[in-house]
């Protein structure tokens, strides 16, 4: 019986039970005119949360040991030949038998009696092939009698699991059907439920933090056994050259510096350009514009927010690269005479210009936010005693929003360095450490997806590289983040 | 009331006919399509302290906020009528705006320091309007401000930390300080007590009654008693109109107007 | 109410001395700063416009497709008869139907087809997905072989290029895509009549191609659509599940406070980290399979969480306690009392949230490409487990194609991302308009 069976199967008892617990507590209620504690329909919810929590926590459990417990038995009768081996080998022999096993599965009845323990695994192979199930070369006799034994342990596993949710979802039912009696407090029961499910909703939060740093951690330690930790973050060159299988010696190198400076310089291009618009625009929009201008403007630069980095990419691949080598040509011929772009299409200036026009909307709407939450009563204070408009804003309201200012710019910094799809396209791949915004310079994001997009083997530094890069982009950004929001709390909290 | 009596027979000054230092005629606040006054005409005598009394939602701060057009700052404001400052029309296009609040200074309801410096705080409207030419001058300007305030005492060993430091009442008076330091023709005060305690409220009520020897002084308040204590020309407006004005000798002793009558006895407000 | 008299008052007062101010000076200071203000903005809109004039102008014409009318001759000799297709399909589909439109277009133009030259340019024009159109035509209905039937073929991407005036004509001809020869055929065709513009569908129904004619972005709209769907499923319910626990239920302690400040670091980490969590734990350790719509769903999920809960947070926080004291004051439990009055009174506010969370997963490319929907996925997904493609990554990987059509298809299929968003967006925007209260 299929998972989503069962599922179905639990769900359809615990609506009948609640259906019943809904009659009968109804029936409770006319019968001897008892004042019910909790009404009928949380009886009702009472019976089905009985009859399906339970039941679907077995089944959840069953479902992730099962496996691992057939497995070490399988592997247990795993030849010592085979056990001597690396464990790369062993889970590739367990793989074999993992399919055989399922193949057997698919044959008809009458084909898989003839197969028995002493069946040559080349007639199995013909068989399986017949049915469209390929076979890995690399099987071997002894792996029959472990796919029979296999395919039996998970068929009766299998069994076992429906019949213990099955039961245990009408036992439920009945338990809960039971304890219905009018001063039940069965609404309590129910609330504390969804309190749970409420709580485990909110961890999931938590469980994404751990998960995002426990993927990235074992990855970047696996890595760091590899490459030394000195050799990846003080490195000067990036040249991991992918190894053809085998090879294991030509490791390349994995210095960390021409990444990250080409990181921070593209960011710091693009925060040069978008944080004195952004910050202008959203002094103008909170201080000067009246309520029309704002209306209209506010969200068309909040479209320039909304509009998918992919397509910023495309932007400057096709249309600003090649404006701005094109017009670097035409200086270079007016000045010297020579016709040549001084300006790559892929380099820092353009990946900077346009990642800015990105981080414009960032910057003003945080800004905005920030300004507008500068208490009127300094403002009004300000132009009682006749400052100007703009001697207020520079000299009071500015200074009284820096904090909140300095935490806005550094959450749009942790977005620079965290950007992926216009330095993709705009940036270029190769590493350069160079200090001419002209030229191409790569990031840490575009190196993450160059390592793992494509075909990868898991364990190779090529690709373990990558994790180590998101992590430090991660601790990067937390550090940013983490500092920002604090600033942002105390700041709101000066003017509560 | 026999505390007002008293309050008021106690020491008015001579009331000498001093003149007319603002004058409004038949202004008139719409705010949207809302209409916050409906008309007042009013007279304001050069070093005298005005007060605007009135139950809450009366029209007495939006009136006060016209004087240095204040209301300025708010989109959906609209203010007609006239108001004149030695009879110049603020609201002539030719007049600054400016240069108005430079002359007609304003105090709040809510004490608002600058988060900056008591210093900072007193020196900002001279280093904005260029009032002092070097450090000594500001520092006489801040000093002489921070005593015409009655605060210097309080500060002086502490000029360089934050004005959201100080007590409610401190606060207040440094927003005066900070008010008298650009040397306004006119200061407007929107409760400046609302906020403070009894003793607190003492002491600014004492230097209100100070500063009337060098400055024209308007204060909307709520309390009977502080109008009694410190104005010598009360106005009592109502539902957006100017019911009665007068001295507030007489305002107090013998109103004509029965609405008038009716807050001071407390029949409402 | 008589002015002076009342007050027995003098007249007005003397002016005193007009004071120095640097009024001048400082309202110069004044209007240059309100002047930064404006051109900020102004270079914000120009950017705005440079960038949608750029993917219009380029991107407009995708939506046309150049045709060919052809007479088809669909020879028994090339194809078998009917009855033998009936036996067997192998020759249908193994049939050179390239050549037959290559002909039947060498009729249309009068070459001699045994000119191999002329046959080479002739067969340039047509695109190369006549053998899905034809083949499937002949499927479809066996009858028609052994007729000779008008059919409106693909053209090349060369032709279509050519005649949407996307290439340089004036340049040698051996240094553009396009011969003269070639030029001269489209110009007999068109006086023909037989060569036309028409509204693209393969824009929408194909999908990826190593030809831009017969390249869309239909799977992956599916692949999005998939994912959306599984954001939408999961994403809601946790988000507001999280976010009522929080604003309504949760003591104020050390706990709830790092989830807090969590929720607010998630939404803050950068796309490509999810990518990369994606990857560890979906595909490595669940064992889900590489480039499924699933595992995309699932990371665009976590993406999306933090957006929901906080939007979801803000619309709770503005229904009033009073709402609260109310219910509770009528002796219903905590619970009924968020479920029965504070989340439908929140529901608008919950809904705009979701949606630009949605919009925002929607245009989301980076973990995507981690978690290997970068693929060459020319049929359809039919389940969320198939291997899928996504509409941003389709656009990135056209973007990285070098041909001018593919530039033409990729302006195109971003003009169909930003017409989705926008439509997301303004849903959002009415939804807010038509149901927001103001307490």
């Amino acid at each position: 019986m299929s998972t989503l069976t069962i599922i179905f199967l639990v769900l359809v008892i615990g609506l009948a039970g609640a259906f019943l617990a809904y009659r009968y507590s109804r029936s409770l209620a006319a019968k001897d005119g008892a004042q019910l504690h909790s009404r009928p329909i949380y009886h009702a919810s009472y019976v089905a949360c009985w009859a399906m929590i339970p039941a679907l926590l077995a089944l959840m459990v069953w479902l992730v040991v099962s496996p691992i417990v057939i497995a070490s038995d399988v592997r247990g009768s795993f030849p010592e030949g085979i056990l001597a081996e690396t464990s790369l080998t062993e889970d590739l022999a367990y793989g074999i038998v993992e399919s055989l096993g399922s193949g057997l599965r698919v044959l008809p009845a009458d084909e898989r009696e003839t197969i028995t323990d002493a069946t040559p695994v080349a007639e199995l192979r013909e068989l399986l092939n017949q049915r469209g199930v390929p076979i890995a070369s690399a099987s071997a006799d002894w792996m029959v009698p472990l796919a029979i034994q296999l395919n039996g342990m998970q068929i009766f596993s299998r069994w076992a699991m429906t019949a213990v949710v099955v039961l245990l979802a009408l036992g439920g039912a009945f338990w809960g059907y039971r304890n219905i009696a009018p001063r039940l407090r069965a609404r309590n029961g129910v609330e504390r439920v969804v309190t749970g499910a409420l709580i485990a909703a909110s961890s999931i939060a938590i469980m994404t933090t751990v998960g995002i740093v426990f993927s990235m951690l074992f990855e970047t330690i696996d890595f760091f056994s590899r490459i030394s930790p000195m050799e990846f973050f003080f490195g000067t060159e990036w040249n991991p050259r992918f190894s053809g299988a085998g090879s294991e010696g030509s490791a390349g190198s994995f210095g960390f510096i021409p990444l990250l400076a080409g990181t921070l310089y593209i960011g710091f291009v693009a925060m040069l350009i978008a944080v004195p618009i952004g910050l202008f625009a959203a002094i103008y929009m909170a201080e000067y514009a009246d309520s029309r201008t704002r209306s209209v403007v506010k969200p068309l630069l909040e479209v320039l927010a909304g509009i998918p980095t992919i397509v910023y990419g495309f932007f400057a691949l096709v249309t600003v690269g090649p404006f701005l080598r094109d017009l670097s040509a035409q200086i270079s011929g007016l000045v010297t005479g020579d016709y040549t772009s001084f300006i790559q299409a892929q380099s820092v200036l353009t990946a900077g210009l346009v990642m800015a026009i990105m981080l414009i909307p960032f910057v003003s709407s945080l800004s905005d936010d920030i300004i507008t939450s500068v208490p009127r009563s300094l403002r009004d204070g300000s132009l009682g005693l006749g400052a100007t408009r703009s001697e207020t804003i520079k000299r009071v309201i500015l200074p009284a929003a820096l904090p909140g200012i300095v935490s806005a710019l550094l959450l749009t910094a942790s977005r620079a360095i965290g950007e992926t799809m216009i330095v993709v396209l705009a940036a270029g791949v190769a590493a350069n450490l160079t200090i001419n915004p002209f030229d191409a310079m790569t990031t840490i994001t575009v190196k993450i997806v160059a390592q793992l997009t494509g075909d990868l083997e898991f364990n190779s530094p090529q690709t373990l590289v990558a994790f180590a890069l998101g992590m430090t982009l991660f601790v990067i950004t937390l550090c940013l983040n983490i500092y920002a929001l604090y600033i942002v709390r105390k700041y709101k909290e000066q003017y509560e | 009331m026999e505390n007002i009596q008293a309050t008021l027979n106690r020491g008015q000054a001579v009331q000498s006919a001093k003149p007319i230092k603002m004058k409004s005629q038949d202004v008139t606040v719409h705010y949207g399509s809302k209409q916050a006054l409906n008309g007042i005409t009013l007279d304001i005598p050069e070093r005298q302290v005005t007060a605007l009394i009135g139950p809450s939602g009366c029209g007495k701060s939006t009136y006060l906020r016209c004087l240095n057009r204040m209301n300025d700052t708010i989109d959906s404001a609209s203010v007609g009528g006239k108001i004149t400052l030695d009879g110049e029309d603020i609201y002539d296009p030719a007049i600054d705006v400016v240069e108005l609040r430079a002359r007609v200074g304003m105090v709040f309801q809510k004490p608002n320091p600058f988060p900056k410096s008591i210093y900072e705080n007193v020196a900002y409207g001279p280093k904005i309007h260029g009032l002092s030419r070097n450090k000594q001058e500001l520092d006489e300007i801040v000093h002489t401000s921070l005593k015409k305030a009655g605060l210097y005492n309080e500060v002086k060993d502490r000029l360089d930390e934050p004005g959201t430091g100080l007590s409610g009442g401190q606060q207040q008076r440094l927003c005066i300080a900070r008010a008298i330091a650009v040397s306004p023709e006119v200061i407007l005060m929107d409760e400046p007590c609302s906020a403070l305690d009894p003793i607190a409220t003492a002491t600014v009520e004492e230097l209100i009654d100070e500063l009337r020897e060098n400055f024209t002084i308007v204060i909307v308040t709520h309390s009977m008693q502080q109008a009694a204590r410190v104005s010598q020309i009360t106005a009592m407006f109502h539902l957006g109109d100017l019911a009665e004005v007068g001295p507030t000798e007489k305002m107090f002793s013998n109103p004509d107007d029965k609405r008038t009558q009716d807050y001071i006895t407390g029949r409402f407000g | 109410m008589s002015d002076t008299t009342a007050n027995g008052l003098a007249e007005t007062s003397a002016r005193p001395e007009r004071r120095d101010i640097g009024i001048k000076k400082r309202y110069a200071a004044e209007r240059r700063f309100k002047a930064y203000g404006i051109i900020a903005i102004a270079i914000g809109l120009a950017f705005l416009v440079a960038l949608l004039w750029s993917v219009f102008s380029k991107g407009y014409t995708a939506f046309w497709q150049t045709e060919i009318q052809v007479p088809i001759t669909f020879s028994e000799e090339v194809l078998g008869t009917p009855e033998q297709a009936n036996q067997s399909q192998t020759k249908l589909m193994m049939a050179n139907y390239p050549q037959i439109a290559r002909e039947g277009l060498a009729q249309l133009l009068d070459v001699d087809t045994s000119d191999r030259d002329a046959m080479r340019a002739v067969g340039a024009l047509i695109s190369d997905g006549v053998r899905i159109e034809l083949r499937d035509m002949v499927l479809n209905d066996l009858s028609i072989i052994g007729t000779t039937q008008d059919v409106w073929l693909y053209a090349s991407s060369e032709l279509d290029s050519a005649l949407k005036g996307q290439y340089d004509l004036a340049v040698p001809e051996n240094r553009r895509p396009i011969s003269d020869l070639q030029l001269q055929y489209i110009e007999t065709l068109q006086e023909q009549g037989a060569i036309e513009q028409r509204f693209n569908t393969g824009l929408f129904t194909f999908g990826a191609s190593s030809r831009a004619e017969t390249a869309g972005v239909g799977v992956a709209i599916i692949g999005s659509l998939y994912m959306m769907l599984i954001v939408l499923a999961l994403a809601l319910p946790i988000g507001v599940a999280a976010s009522i626990y929080l604003e309504e239920f949760a003591p104020k302690n050390k706990f709830t406070d790092l989830i807090e400040v969590n929720i607010n670091n998630l939404a803050a980490v950068p796309s490509i980290v999810f990518g990369l969590l994606g990857l560890a734990v979906f595909i490595n350790w669940f064992g889900l399979p590489r480039s499924a719509a699933l595992v995309g769903g699932l990371v665009l999920t976590l993406m999306t969480l933090p957006t929901i809960i906080i939007a979801t947070r803000a619309a709770l926080r503005a229904v009033p306690p009073s709402i609260r004291w109310a219910a509770l004051g009528v002796g219903a439990s905590k619970t009924q009392t968020v479920f029965h009055h504070v989340l439908p009174l929140a529901a608008p506010g919950i809904l705009t949230g979701t949606i630009i969370g949605l919009a925002q997963a929607l245009g989301e490319t980076a973990p995507l490409l981690l978690i290997g929907m970068v693929a060459f996925v020319a049929d359809y997904p039919s389940t969320p487990m198939d291997p899928a493609t996504a509409l941003p990554v389709q656009i990135y990987m056209w973007a990285n194609e070098a041909e001018r059509a593919f530039v033409e298809r990729t302006s195109g299929a971003i003009i169909i991302l930003l017409a989705f968003l926008a439509i997301m967006n303004l849903t959002a925007i009415f939804l807010r308009r038509r149901f927001e209260r103001r307490w």
